[in-house]
């Protein structure tokens, strides 16, 4: 039982990384429907944007690691953000009124771009953030050895989750945002600024991407120019099992993929792993092919 | 008008082909991981190989003729290789020398003995790789049949009884997986507790190691990559979990140290031919010298310089034979090639292609993060 729970927390704390990039996905594909395949590589924009920071004048001296680390956070989420923005002025708003298929080929153009432009400039050797930044204290909780970072992590994904649901529900943007999701003529009519609403939308989403790469370059250490492209593809798969265009669904969806993930590799064989979390995505989307939370699509009359 | 400007053109081409009045460089081709999970391997392999080149190219040459070293990235990634492979047998190469990487190299061994191109790989450890009767296939590092003789040999020598063996489903680290287990249940004496596999390119690895702990073993033989080890490292040290782990040779990378950081790293322990320190031929000195003296570092990796290895043998056979019809060179290597002094030791292939000699040696992190090399045992 003690093994299921360890396991379950390590599945969570995956998750909460998977959740919080999925989350970009599933925003930008609610107000475009375009899955922006280039946002695994902002999550590693993220990663390598924190290792410079780190590593060219660390204020962990003058400030002490959580401050800073905080500090830095925020910055790298408004960095990439910006990078999401130019990223869709350059690469999708051309597009607009042409085919889907030309945004997604431009979409997986710019991945291309953002990935090798990444390793022109880091190098394609593996770099490694500053070890020993956070202290490595384990906690014991009921029983189980939980490094307090993860607990960390997934808590600092949920969140920042919670603060982009309340955002989305109670605030007037959100609002704007849910209609520009449903219907962009009609939204226009209302008078909300689509285009102002869609480039907020690539400012949010790729923010959380970039916080995501942060923590995942702070804890894990190694990055890599193509470390993106597993993580974009695990949390698309994540955004589409609970509802692709769903806020909380992507969230559900992130988690309960680390928790699949995890279960499956301890309990059934961890080379199949990946398998198993794929094929319980196939299950879900025959039984319910709009995802957990399922996209409610309107039927035209 | 017209005429004059053909005229010219065939005139400006004839000049810069510049083969009109000079004899024609050998082309040499080295397929290697620019980039990838494996770039500082494919990296220093490309240094070593043109240091090399340009040291032959300043003492006269091979018959006469320069060495030119044509570089394509093979990604660590079998279909790029194919592709770097294929674009490769168009350039008119005599030889190439590469890969790391068993599955890598596997995806190219049909492209180039199709294209009557010698090839040897350096860091291709994987048995099959030379059981397939490619007539242009060598290869200057050793086979992990020895090395899984050598894991099964230093587990039962530190008296480990439970051991679990965990793998990354590549050519490479599946066989050296099997050979060890193999070794293993040949000699007796030991439970193997554990087999399976990790995904590479993963970053976390903590459901894996939370279901080895929960099995309790001795001793963990992972056979897989270095990004991959280092990781593992790592994350078993914030678990807690104080056990030993033996890596097979491809974890000999100093990168390993950088990922999994000097505390996580120190104790490990791995099968290995001699890093480049350690190398102690008289050749070897004189050429660390050189390396030292340009690139201000030593080579990281044993697996580069055995692309260096595999060049001085490809000049060899050409000189031999006078010729660089691959035939003669493929004879030449296979038979006529005893004991040329290398940078490794002494190179002569076998019948098969296979390097003969046996290399293997146990290495030991130490606290400063450096690789001891442990006495025979």
């Amino acid at each position: 039982m003690e093994l299921f729970f360890q396991q379950l927390t390590n599945g969570l704390a995956i998750g909460g990384i998977y959740a919080l990039i999925a989350l970009g996905y599933t925003m930008v594909y609610g107000v475009l429907k375009l899955i922006n395949f280039a946002h695994g590589d902002l999550f590693t924009l993220g990663a390598y944007i924190g290792f410079t920071l780190l590593t060219s004048f660390s204020l962990v001296g003058k400030m002490g690691p959580l401050p800073t680390l905080a500090l830095y956070g925020l910055l790298i989420m408004g960095l990439v953000g910006v990078a999401g923005i130019v990223l869709e002025r350059v690469a999708y708003r051309p597009l607009r009124s042409a085919d889907r298929l030309a945004a997604v080929v431009s979409a997986l153009g710019a991945s291309i771009v953002i990935s090798n432009s990444i390793m022109l400039i880091y190098g394609a050797r593996f770099q490694v953030y500053p070890h020993h930044l956070l202290p490595d204290i384990t906690l014991n909780m009921f029983g189980m050895k939980v490094p307090f970072l993860r607990m960390l992590m997934l808590v600092l994904s949920i969140v920042l989750m919670a603060i982009l649901y309340l955002f989305v529900q109670k605030t007037r943007i959100g609002t704007a945002i849910r209609a520009v999701a449903i219907d962009h003529g009609a939204a226009r009519l209302m008078g909300i600024d689509v285009n102002r609403i869609i480039s907020i939308v690539f400012f949010i989403g790729p923010a959380l991407g970039g916080a995501a790469g942060f923590m995942v370059g702070l804890y894990y250490g190694q990055l890599n120019f193509m470390m993106g492209w597993l993580y974009g593809l695990k949390a698309f798969i994540a955004a589409v099992i609970g509802g692709i265009g769903n806020i909380p669904g992507a969230m559900l969806g992130g988690l309960l993929l680390g928790v699949i993930e995890a279960l499956g590799a301890a309990y059934i064989s961890i080379a199949w792993k990946d398998a198993i979390a794929f094929f319980v995505l196939i299950i879900i989307l025959i039984v319910r092919p709009t995802g957990i939370l399922g996209e409610r699509v309107a039927d035209k009359i | 008008m017209k005429r004059l400007m053909l005229f010219v053109a065939a005139i400006l081409m004839a000049f810069s082909s510049g083969t009109v009045f000079a004899k024609a460089p050998i082309k040499i081709g080295l397929m290697c991981p620019e980039t990838g999970s494996w770039a500082s391997e494919g990296q220093d392999m490309e240094k070593i190989v043109k240091l090399l080149a340009q040291d032959i190219n300043k003492k006269g040459g091979v018959l006469g003729r320069r060495i030119e070293i044509i570089v394509e990235d093979d990604g660590g990634d079998p279909r790029t290789a194919a592709l770097a492979a294929n674009k490769l047998i168009t350039r008119g190469i005599v030889a190439v020398i590469g890969t790391y990487g068993s599955s890598v190299t596997e995806a190219t061994q049909n492209i180039y003995n199709e294209a009557k191109v010698i090839q040897i790989a350096n860091g291709s450890t994987a048995i099959r790789l030379t059981e397939k009767g490619y007539k242009y296939f060598f290869r200057t590092c050793p086979r992990d049949d020895e090395q899984g003789k050598v894991a099964a040999k230093t587990i039962k020598h530190f008296g480990f009884k439970r051991v679990a063996i965990l793998h990354d489903n590549t050519t490479y680290a599946k066989g050296l997986a099997e050979e060890t287990r193999h070794d293993l249940e040949k000699a007796g004496g030991v439970k193997i507790v554990f087999f399976d596999a990790l995904t590479p390119g993963e970053r976390d690895y903590t459901t894996i190691l939370t279901k080895l702990k929960s099995e309790n073993p001795d001793v963990v033989f992972f056979t897989g990559y270095y990004p991959e080890a280092g990781l593992l490292l790592r994350q078993k040290k914030e678990m807690g979990w104080n056990v030993q782990f033996i890596g097979g040779d491809a974890t000999n990378n100093p990168d390993l140290i950088k990922i999994a950081g000097v505390d996580a790293a120190k104790g490990f322990m791995f099968l290995s031919p001699p890093v480049p320190q350690d190398l102690d031929t008289p050749q070897a000195k004189a050429f660390l010298k050189a390396y030292v003296a340009k690139y201000h570092s030593y080579p990281s990796s044993v697996w580069a310089v055995l692309s260096g290895d595999a060049l001085l043998a490809i000049v060899k056979a050409i000189r031999g034979t006078h010729s660089t019809d691959p035939d003669k060179l493929a004879y030449y290597l296979h038979y006529k090639l005893k004991d040329m002094p290398g940078l490794t030791g002494k190179i002569s292939f076998d019948a098969k292609g296979d390097r003969v000699g046996d290399l293997y040696r146990v290495y030991k992190v130490d606290a400063k993060g450096h690789f001891v090399l442990l006495p025979r045992f």
